[in-house]
């Protein structure tokens, strides 16, 4: 078990060294860099300025020397200051990401709190009308571009309440602040409630074909104790596993959700960055995500390990 | 492994005559929602290759005149604000949307093959190799990574697709790999080896039509995500460009603009992008229950 | 009877008079104005910048020596106003513009404003002082200046090589605050310090910018406001949704497209909205230094292919304006007379004979029915300039062209240009100030940084010349219109047209004025004020 831990942890440390290589050559791949934006903001190109800008940046030096000057200072937890706000870039970074938190948190709740119990209901009652209704439904969720949703709710709520949901930075109260997340929360979240709603649905049934099941409603127990107690708990694992992973599949739809509510997160922040060739800031920021999906795997990996004890310790 | 079960769930039913239009219809039966899926994407298709024919205008001719003009019987999805009428758009998109989603998913399907074959049956580092670099793809969010890759590439159909594929790599590699490691341990490879055929010819004669139904089950599922990843893409402004009729791209900003006063430049493609995609997914759920009987439900 | 009549009518009338005055009132202090940005600038400094997203939101932070009267309009000569200068005075041959500046006027930081400040900051602008700008988009505006020199703290000299009366309407744009001796330039770009009406709060890039009123300003009783915010929205229907509903109590000037202000107009009605033009040209550049644009005939062809109408009623349900380089009367004020524009080939009002005659141009040219030319069209990716870009190639198919567009990202198309590698382009040239300096040297004089073309022509560059040192407004006007004619005949850089764009406000905004023939001069802001 501890010689699997080691190489595991050693393992991330790898992908995570690959990924930092991966983003760095990647954005010096991508044409322009953030001087071209600069003199393109400003409607002309003038060799000599351009040169010293370059220089004044550091982008003119060897991409090996960029690339050590960048992870050293990583490491060190230096982030260096962004290209366009000329501020250090950490605090560019941090006071986004509580945004992006929240919005995710409550998204993936949402999408536990609609996706489990619809999933339960639709595996229970297989072949039913219900069931069909359900998978339906949760298969339209996936279906939807999610900025089109965002914009059709937004026109709805003004045409309707002549109101519309808007990011607040200071809520005065609460429920203003829970205003401010719950609606476009719930429409990142739809999606991924159809999603969990199908891993439930079909872990479920996996689970109530397992031998202990008959078992157990041939000792007598009530339906609702197998389906829910038996089950449940061990249908929940896999479904566990999936809202992990959605985590960091979620970024995408934060990306145009937070574009649509206008959000002022670190998802469309990423976007933004990329497009003013930021590279401090994607750098970082990406690498901050890497490390947070990498981790996330990890535990769940270990995890699977401590409670299934099938899983053998190899790779 | 998979036909058997068939047969068994044909002869349950009472179909005792496998093959032929009994056995469609009793699929189709069985698997309403999925025939319901293979109808939209039939649909989808048929859209797609007979464009020039069912369209009723030039997709990309303006006329100034004729601009934002409302459903009517002449341009049943009324005109955007260029005079273009909608309906042609939306068809001839058909065939953007259908490149994109069958193109990339080929694309990064092929790819994901003969990565994760190459890594399941030589193992050893070359394994070890690719596993990192998949969990290298994976850790990137997909739409980070494609947004990158259209702007490394520049936007064209192409690129569009080479970005979209790339993420999917990793996804199909993991998938052929598991099931070439399942498949090698199994006696009738064993068997194969013994009686002295080649590696390469054991991978391709025995190992990978042995991972086809996975794949396929794949491949579906990622069709409809594709698609919407495009449309992603195009909404942030980087996916195919005007003036070809992207289905993203005619949701995209400046139409976003006629909201309430020409809806139907916004609902119409965002319908045309749900429909496409669930069918997909229809489709894909059926095929998976279909193709891959340990995961059905 | 009658004097009933005349009673009734007085009566009236008096009303109609009271009533207007109860509406009017007096300005009222406080408030915070909220207004959405359309984007996140790069950086605080309206000098290294050329982009009116940096005026908005940061004219209010500062001063100029002389400015557009914020009430009127349309800017001219006449509606010059003094500001950080109490007065002016031309002398020596009209060759220095003399400034006498206000005395106790203080930065935000408490430091006092003297002609030192005012010397620093031109001294910059021509690249002459230690201290550098990152970028300096309007060096080329003090060309003709030798040097400016100050006599004791409250007064300061332009001197200039010959006289250039336009010198003072560039002073006067929202392009040319001065700034701080004492504050670095990079300082400058994260916080700006200024003289002006309010000071800035901060800049938090794609989420806000936010502006406090300055309390010790110098004009007394100014500003009305206690601040204003910006929130960046980027997405358009998002940012008029917000408006609609009330979140905001203006739109991002010069902003709202004609389709969304019928949008505004019909669901919020009370909102007060204007369309001016905003004296930003729609172009083609043409790259005449590679085939097939090298070639005359096709350059003359392509310009006389452009349905302009078509543009317009396409782009801004016929809300926009045909001209030449300068804007188009009545909004311009050196726009040619409308049969001197028509006598210019392509702007006729007979599309068909002009397309037919660019057909007969195309067939010199080898080209015909049988053999398209194919022609890539470069083009940024914004919808204002894409959208123009998509008919223009629907207009070249008329005249056996085959257009393709080619969408550059921002950070590339600057590149793109300098490299030559493009055929055609669609650009758009915004105009800081209605003033044939500004247009003519900036985009068409030989070796300018911004004329992306490099359309090269010494005989037009003298005329560029003669105009600008010509007193007499009339004969300089028939100069102007003469060198705009030669500039479009030349196909340089063909105008398609010039826009005209909404701007709206909730009925209690008061005191808000809309420049006619530049978006980059009317943010003072020092006058806005709200009736809640």
């Amino acid at each position: 078990m501890f010689a699997y831990l080691v190489r595991r942890l050693f393992l991330m440390l790898v992908t995570l060294f690959g990924i930092s290589v991966v983003i760095f050559f990647l954005l010096r791949i991508v044409p322009g860099n953030i001087v071209d934006i600069l003199f393109a903001a400003a409607g002309y190109v003038d060799p000599a300025d351009k040169a010293s800008l370059e220089k004044e940046l550091g982008i003119d030096q060897p991409l090996v020397v960029q690339y050590w000057h960048w992870i050293s200072g990583f490491l060190r937890g230096d982030f260096g200051y962004s290209y366009v706000s000329e501020k250090p870039a950490l605090q560019e970074i941090l006071p986004r990401i509580p945004i992006t938190a929240r919005l995710a948190g409550l998204a993936l709740l949402f999408s536990a709190s609609i996706g489990i119990p619809l999933g339960v209901i639709s595996a229970v009652k297989q072949g039913t009308r219900l069931d069909y209704a359900l998978r339906v439904v949760s298969l339209s969720g996936l279906s939807l571009p999610s900025f089109w949703l965002g914009l059709l709710i937004l026109t709805a709520s003004v045409a309707m309440f002549g109101q519309m949901p808007i990011f607040n930075p200071n809520p005065a109260t609460w429920l203003e602040a829970f205003a401010t997340y719950a609606v476009p929360a719930a429409a990142v979240g739809f999606r991924s409630a159809a999603l969990t709603m199908r891993i439930t649905r079909s872990s479920m049934l996996e689970v109530l074909r397992q031998d202990y099941i008959r078992t157990a409603r041939a000792k007598g127990a009530s339906d609702a104790a197998v389906n829910y107690q038996h089950a449940l708990k061990n249908a929940i694992l896999p479904v566990i596993t999936v809202i992990g992973i959605e985590a960091a599949f979620l970024i995408g739809g934060l990306i145009v959700t937070e574009t649509v509510f206008n959000i002022p997160g670190v998802a469309r922040f990423l976007v933004e960055a990329i497009r003013w060739r930021d590279y401090p800031i994607v750098q970082n920021l990406v690498m901050l995500i890497a490390i947070v999906v990498v981790s996330a795997n990890f535990i769940v990996d270990m995890l699977y390990a401590v409670f299934d004890p099938r899983i053998r310790f190899t790779d | 492994m998979t036909a058997i079960d068939y047969d068994v769930e044909l002869r349950r039913a009472g179909a005792y005559a496998p093959g032929g239009w009994r056995r469609v219809l009793f699929l189709a039966q069985r698997h309403v929602l999925g025939a319901a899926g293979l109808v939209i994407m039939t649909l989808f298709v048929f859209t797609a290759v007979f464009a020039d024919f069912i369209a009723r205008y030039d997709p990309l001719t303006i006329d100034a005149a004729r601009a934002l003009g409302r459903p009517s019987l002449s341009h049943w999805m009324g005109t955007d604000s260029f005079g273009r009428d909608v309906f042609s758009r939306i068809i001839h998109g058909a065939r953007i949307s259908l490149a994109v989603g069958i193109g990339s998913t080929a694309l990064g399907g092929t790819i994901g093959v003969i990565v994760g074959l190459t890594s399941g049956y030589l193992s050893g580092w070359v394994d070890l190799v690719f596993q990192r670099v998949s969990d290298v793809l994976q850790a990137l969010p997909l739409l980070v990574l494609a947004l990158i890759m259209t702007a490394a590439l520049g936007p064209s159909l192409p690129n569009v697709i080479i970005a979209i594929a790339i993420p999917l790599i990793p996804t199909v590699s993991r998938v052929i790999r598991a099931n070439t490691l399942a498949l090698r341990e199994l006696p009738f490879i064993e068997a194969a080896k013994s009686i002295g055929m080649s590696e390469v010819r054991i991978a391709l004669r025995h190992v990978l039509p042995n991972t086809l139904a996975p794949l396929i089950v794949l491949a579906t599922a990622q069709l409809g995500s594709t698609i919407l990843t495009e449309a992603s893409l195009s909404f942030l402004g980087l996916g195919i460009p005007e003036p070809y009729p992207s289905w993203g791209r005619m949701l995209s900003e400046s139409a976003a603009e006629y909201v309430r006063t020409a809806p139907w430049l916004v609902i119409f493609p965002g319908i045309a992008i749900s429909l496409a995609v669930f069918g997909a997914n229809l489709f894909g759920d059926a095929l998976r229950d279909i193709l891959d009987p340990r995961q059905r439900g | 009877m009658r004097s009933v009549r005349a009673l009734a009518a007085t009566a009236a009338l008096s009303l109609l008079a009271f009533s207007t005055i109860t509406l009017a009132g007096e300005p009222k202090q406080g408030g915070i104005l909220r207004m959405y940005h359309r984007d996140s600038p790069g950086n605080a400094s309206i000098h290294e910048g050329a982009t009116y997203s940096l005026n908005v939101p940061f004219m209010p932070v500062f001063n100029n020596l002389v400015i557009y009267k914020q009430d009127v309009a349309q800017n001219s000569m006449d509606t010059i106003v003094p500001e950080l200068a109490e007065s002016w005075a031309w002398v020596n041959d009209n060759k220095t513009l003399t400034f006498k500046l206000r005395a106790g006027v203080k930065w935000h930081d408490g430091k006092p404003f003297t002609s030192a400040d005012v010397k620093c900051t031109f001294d910059m602008l021509m690249g002459k002082s230690q201290q550098k700008f990152r970028q300096n988009p309007r060096k080329s505006w003090y060309e003709q200046v030798n040097d400016v020199s100050t006599n004791g703290d409250l007064e300061v000299s332009f001197n200039l090589k010959r006289p250039q009366p336009s010198l003072l309407a560039l002073l006067a744009s929202g392009y040319t605050p001065v700034y701080p001796c004492h504050v670095s330039p990079g300082d400058m770009r994260t916080h700006p310090i200024g003289t002006g009406p309010f000071k800035f709060v901060e800049f938090k890039a794609n989420e806000s910018i936010k502006l406090t009123r300055n309390p010790d300003y110098w004009r007394k009783g100014r500003p009305y406001l206690d601040g204003i915010e910006f929130t960046i929205i980027p997405n358009r229907s998002t940012a008029i949704l917000a408006f609609v509903a009330g979140k905001f109590d203006m739109t991002f000037p010069t902003e709202v497209s004609i389709p969304l202000l019928k949008d505004v107009k019909s669901q919020a009605p009370n909102a007060v909205c204007v369309v001016e033009p905003n004296n930003v040209a729609t172009n083609i550049i043409v790259n005449s230094s590679a085939p097939p644009f090298d070639n005359i005939d096709i350059r003359r062809a392509m310009a006389l292919s452009l349905d302009r109408k078509a543009f317009i009623s396409i782009m801004f349900e016929g809300q926009g304006d045909v001209g030449g380089t300068m804007e188009p009367a009545p909004a311009g004020l050196w726009a040619m007379p409308k049969e001197m524009l028509e006598s210019i080939p392509g702007y006729g009002p007979d599309i068909t004979a002009n397309r037919e005659q660019a057909k007969k141009l195309m067939q010199k040219a080898g080209y015909g029915p049988d053999k398209h030319l194919a022609v890539k069209v470069s083009t940024r990716n914004i919808p204002v300039y894409r959208d123009p870009a998509v008919i223009l190639i629907d207009q070249l198919k008329s005249i056996y062209i085959d257009g393709e567009l080619d969408v550059v990202e921002t950070a590339n198309w600057f590149p793109k240009i300098a490299r030559k590698d493009y055929m055609l382009g669609l650009n758009l040239t915004g105009n800081a100030v209605d003033d044939p300096d500004q247009s003519f040297y900036e985009n068409y004089s030989c070796g300018s940084e911004r004329n992306y073309t490099n359309y090269c022509n010494k005989e037009i560059e003298k005329l560029f010349d003669v105009q600008s040192q010509e007193t007499d407004l009339n004969k300089r006007k028939k100069l102007v219109w003469d060198i705009d004619k030669k500039l479009q005949e030349d196909v340089a850089r063909p105008i398609i047209f010039h826009a005209r764009t909404g701007s709206c406000w909730q009925p209690y905004v008061k005191g808000v004025t809309v420049m006619s023939n530049s978006s980059y001069n009317g943010y003072r802001y020092e006058d806005v004020w709200m009736d809640k």
